[in-house]
C-alpha cells in the first residue's frame, strides 16, 4: 500500500468521525446533571463481572446498597493494570462521585499512587491495604482466621463422619492472607480435639498458585492418598481442581471424601461432594464502604470485618440459593437447578455435620462475636512459623491476641 | 528527445494517473463505507439490545479521546506491538509472537532498571531482550523451517507462565507479593509537563522504523522478500536474512513497547499479567488497521487506544456490559482492516503457495 493511499484512508475516517463528534457535540454531555442522590463508582478487578466469586459478590453488595440506602451505584471494569492510575486520576477529577470502592488486590500500587493527589475524594479498597492510612482512604480488610476455625472445627466433625481422622487444605502461595487461614483453620482443629478428646491429623499444602487446575488437582490426590477425608480449598481457581479431584475420587470408589470451598458459596459446584463453603463477604463490605459515605460514618484507615460484623462466617442456605442461582444464569450450573442445590447441601448438612459438632462451632463463634477471643495477624513468616509450631502442639493461645481457651 | 518519445512518456503518465486516480476513488470508497457501515451495524446491535446508540457513541469517542495524556499512553505498546506484527509481515512472515516479545521486554526493562536505576539501561535492554527473542523466531523458521505461528504461540505460553514463574516466586514486592519488585522512582519516565515522554519515543521508534522500511537497504530487501522471496534471490540477496532481520526488528519494536510501560505507567509488573496481556495480540488487529505502514501504525494505535479507554466509561455511563463496548470495537475494527487483510491474504497465500 502506497503512503498517499494510508493517508487518504486517514483523512476519510478522520472526517466522518469529526462529523459525527461535532452532531454528537450539539446532542449535549451524556450523564451530566441529576439530582443530589449519593453517587457511587464501583471499580471491578480487571477480570469484571462473570467470576462467582470476588467482582459478582461486589456487585451484590452494591445492588444492595442502591435498593436499601437509596444511592446511584455505576460499574466499571478497567482493561488493564496500565488504565487503572489514569481511570482513578479522572474519575477523582471529575467530582462526580461521592465514594469509589475499588474491588481486589490489583488496585493497591495504583491507589497508593492517587490517594493524596485528591484529599476530597474518598475511595474504599476492598480485601487489601496499601499500608498507609489516609483520611480519604478505607481499606476494609476481613479477619479470615475466625471463619477458618470454624471450617476447622466442622471439616474435623465431617472426617469422623466419614470413617477417618485426616483432614488437609489445599492452599494457594504462602503469603499473609493464606497465613491467617492457615492459622484460623490450624485452631479450629485443635479446638475439635480438645473439646471432644478426638485426635485429628491434620495436613496443609502450599501449590504456590492460584490459578492452576492441574496444580489442584495433583495436590488433592496426594492428600486424599495420605488419607485426608475432607479438604478446605484455599486457592482459587486451583482449587477447583481440587474439586475435580474429589469428585474423581468419590466416583471411581476410592474412597468417600469431602470438599469444603471458601469466599462465595461454591457449593453449587458440586452439591454432592462440597456440603459447605466459608465467607467472605466482599458484598458486606462493599455495603459497608458504602453506608459509611450516606451515614456520614466515614472513617480511613483500615477496617476489618470478621463474624461480628458478619463480613466472614459459614454460607447459609440463602447464600448457597443466590450464587446456584447466579451459577444457573451463566450455565455454569447444568445438571441442577438452584433448589435442587439447596436440598441436596441441606441433606448433605444433617448426614455429614452432626449437632454436637454444629454445638461446638456455635461455642467458639460466641467467644468470637463476644469479642471474648481476637485472633492474632501475623507480621513476618517467623511469627506465623512460631504460631503455627505452638498450634501443632495444642496450645490454643498461641493463636490469640486477646482471651484464651481454658478447657 | 525526439518528440515521438516525449509525447508517448506524456501519455504513459496520464495513463498512470488516471488508473492511480481510480485506486484513490477506490480506497476512498472503501474506507468511508467500512467506516459507516461498522457504526450503523453497532448502532443496530445497540438499539437491538436497548441502548441509545448516539448515546453510546458519544460517551466512547467523547471520553475515550477526551484524555489526551491517558490516551497517548495507552496508544504507546499498542503502537510498538502493532510495528512487531507488522514489520515481520512486511518481509512475509506472521509474527503472533508480539505477546512473549513484549512480556520479556518489560520483564528485563524492570530487572535492568531496578539494578541499575537507569531508564536508558532499562529501555535498550528490554528492546533487545524484544529483538532477539523475535531473531530466535526468524532463525528457527529459517534454519529449520519451523513455522513461524505455531513456533511464536508455543513461545507465547513458555515466556507467560515463565515470568509468572519469576515475578511470583523470586522477584516479588515484599510489601505486596502479588507485584513485581518496582521501578525504582529514579528509574520512571515522567511526562515533561503533561506530554507523554514514552509516546514521543514510541513516534521517534516508529518514524526510524520508517525511515529503515522506506529509506535503507535492509528495509528494501525486506520489502522485496515479502512481496517475492524468488526475486529477492534472483536479485542478489538473501531473503533468510532479510526474514531475520524482519524478526529482529519486530521483537525490538515489542521489547521497547514492554520496556515504556514499565517504566514510564505501571512501575511494576503483577503476578498474573494482567499489565501486559493481551497487548501483542491487540497489537495485530493495530497493524493491520495501519495498513503495515509505521506512520499508519501510530494513528491506528491512537484511534485503537481511544475506543478501548471509551469502552470502559461505556460501561460506567450507561451500565453496559463490557462485553458490548469489546464488541463494538471489534466491529469497528475489523471493519476497517478487512478490505485490506482480505487482498493481504490474498497475495500472501498465492505467494507462498507458489513458492512453497
Amino acid at each position: 500500500m502506497s503512503s498517499s493511499k494510508l493517508i487518504l484512508s486517514i483523512v476519510v475516517i478522520l472526517v466522518i468521525l469529526v462529523g459525527a463528534g461535532l452532531y454528537l457535540y450539539y446532542q449535549g454531555f451524556p450523564g451530566m446533571g441529576g439530582g443530589k442522590k449519593i453517587k457511587v463508582a464501583v471499580l471491578f478487578d480487571v477480570g469484571g463481572r462473570g467470576d462467582l466469586s470476588f467482582n459478582d459478590m461486589a456487585y451484590l453488595g452494591a445492588e444492595r446498597a442502591e435498593k436499601e440506602l437509596n444511592v446511584e451505584v455505576e460499574y466499571m471494569t478497567p482493561k488493564s493494570l496500565e488504565d487503572m492510575i489514569p481511570l482513578l486520576k479522572q474519575l477523582s477529577e471529575s467530582g462526580e462521585y461521592d465514594l469509589l470502592v475499588l474491588v481486589g488486590f490489583l488496585w493497591t500500587g495504583p491507589l497508593n499512587a492517587t490517594a493524596d493527589q485528591y484529599p476530597n475524594q474518598k475511595f474504599a479498597l476492598i480485601d487489601s491495604t496499601t499500608g498507609v492510612v489516609r483520611p480519604n482512604e478505607a481499606d476494609i480488610l476481613f479477619r479470615e482466621q475466625e471463619c477458618a476455625a470454624l471450617i476447622g472445627i466442622i471439616a474435623s466433625g465431617m472426617a469422623y463422619e466419614l470413617g477417618g481422622s485426616t483432614i488437609g487444605a489445599v492452599a494457594g502461595m504462602d503469603i499473609p492472607p493464606l497465613w491467617k487461614f492457615h492459622i484460623g483453620y490450624l485452631f479450629g482443629v485443635k479446638y475439635f480435639e480438645l473439646k471432644t478428646g478426638k485426635p485429628v491429623n491434620f495436613l496443609w499444602q502450599y501449590t504456590g498458585t492460584f490459578t492452576d487446575t492441574q496444580v489442584g488437582y495433583s495436590t488433592a490426590t496426594q492428600l486424599l492418598q495420605q488419607g485426608a477425608k475432607v479438604l478446605y480449598g484455599l486457592a482459587g481457581l486451583t482449587h477447583v481442581g481440587m474439586f475435580n479431584a474429589i469428585i474423581d475420587w468419590n466416583k471411581q470408589g476410592k474412597g468417600k471424601a469431602l470438599a469444603i470451598g471458601q469466599d462465595a458459596s461454591q457449593e453449587w459446584y458440586a452439591p454432592e461432594y462440597i456440603p459447605v463453603s466459608g465467607a467472605k463477604r466482599v458484598d458486606v463490605a462493599v455495603y459497608h464502604a458504602i453506608e459509611m459515605v450516606v451515614k456520614n460514618t466515614w472513617k480511613g484507615g483500615i477496617i476489618t470485618l470478621g463474624l461480628k460484623e458478619e463480613g466472614v462466617g459459614i454460607w447459609d442456605e440463602d447464600g448457597v440459593k443466590s450464587f446456584a442461582e447466579l451459577a444457573y444464569e451463566t450455565k455454569q450450573l447444568k445438571d441442577h437447578t438452584p433448589d435442587d442445590v439447596v436440598s441436596i447441601v441441606k441433606q448433605m448438612r444433617s448426614k455429614y455435620i452432626k449437632g454436637y459438632v454444629w454445638d461446638l462451632v456455635h461455642e467458639l463463634e460466641q467467644k468470637i462475636k463476644n469479642g471474648e477471643i481476637a485472633f492474632k495477624t501475623p507480621l513476618t513468616h517467623d511469627e506465623y512459623d512460631q504460631i503455627i509450631q505452638q498450634l501443632m502442639q495444642g496450645n490454643l493461645d498461641a493463636a490469640l491476641e486477646k482471651g484464651s481457651i481454658a478447657s | 528527445m525526439s518528440k515521438g518519445s516525449l509525447s508517448k512518456l506524456i501519455e504513459t503518465l496520464s495513463e498512470r494517473l488516471l488508473t492511480e486516480r481510480r485506486e484513490y476513488l477506490a480506497t476512498l470508497i472503501e474506507t468511508s463505507s467500512s467506516l459507516i457501515l461498522a457504526l450503523l451495524a453497532g448502532g443496530i446491535v445497540l438499539a437491538v439490545l436497548g441502548y441509545d446508540p448516539l448515546n453510546v457513541y458519544n460517551i466512547l469517542f467523547r471520553y475515550g479521546f477526551g484524555n489526551i495524556r491517558y490516551l497517548l499512553d495507552k496508544s504507546t505498546p499498542l503502537m510498538m506491538t502493532g510495528l512487531a506484527f507488522a514489520i515481520p509481515l512486511i518481509a512475509g512472515l506472521f509474527n503472533i509472537g508480539g505477546e512473549s516479545q513484549l512480556y520479556i521486554g518489560a520483564f528485563i526493562a524492570l530487572l535492568a532498571a531496578y539494578y541499575t536505576h537507569s531508564h536508558v539501561i532499562g529501555i535498550l535492554a528490554g528492546t533487545i531482550a524484544g529483538g532477539l527473542l523475535g531473531a530466535f523466531i526468524g532463525i528457527l523458521r529459517v534454519y529449520r523451517g519451523i513455522n513461524e505461528v505455531i513456533s511464536s504461540i508455543m513461545v507465547n505460553w513458555i515466556f507467560f507462565y515463565l515470568i509468572i514463574y519469576l515475578i511470583s516466586g523470586v522477584y516479588y514486592n515484599p510489601e505486596r507479593p502479588h507485584e513485581s519488585i518496582p521501578i525504582p522512582k529514579d528509574a520512571r519516565i515522567y511526562p515533561i509537563s503533561n506530554i507523554s515522554v514514552i509516546f514521543a519515543i514510541a513516534v521517534l521508534a516508529s518514524i526510524l522504523y520508517y525511515i529503515i522500511l522506506f529509506h535503507t537497504d535492509i528495509g528494501y530487501k525486506m520489502r522485496v522478500t515479502g512481496l517475492s522471496t524468488a526475486s529477492a534471490k534472483y536479485a542478489g540477496f538473501n531473503p533468510d536474512l532479510s526474514m531475520i532481520y524482519s524478526m529482529l526488528l519486530g521483537g525490538a519494536a515489542a521489547g521497547l513497547g514492554g520496556a515504556l510501560l514499565v517504566l514510564g505507567m505501571t512501575y511494576s509488573i503483577d503476578d498474573m499479567l494482567s499489565a501486559v496481556y493481551g497487548l501483542g495480540f491487540t497489537g495485530i488487529g493495530i497493524g493491520l488497521l495501519g495498513r503495515l505502514h509505521p506512520i499508519g501504525i501510530i494513528l491506528a494505535s491512537i484511534f485503537f487506544s481511544g475506543l478501548l479507554i471509551g469502552g470502559q466509561w461505556v460501561e460506567l455511563k450507561t451500565g453496559a456490559p463490557p462485553e458490548l463496548a469489546d464488541t463494538l470495537i471489534g466491529v469497528i475494527v475489523i471493519a476497517l482492516a478487512i478490505p485490506y487483510v482480505y487482498k493481504l491474504l490474498v497475495s500472501r497465500l498465492i505467494q507462498r503457495r507458489v513458492i512453497e
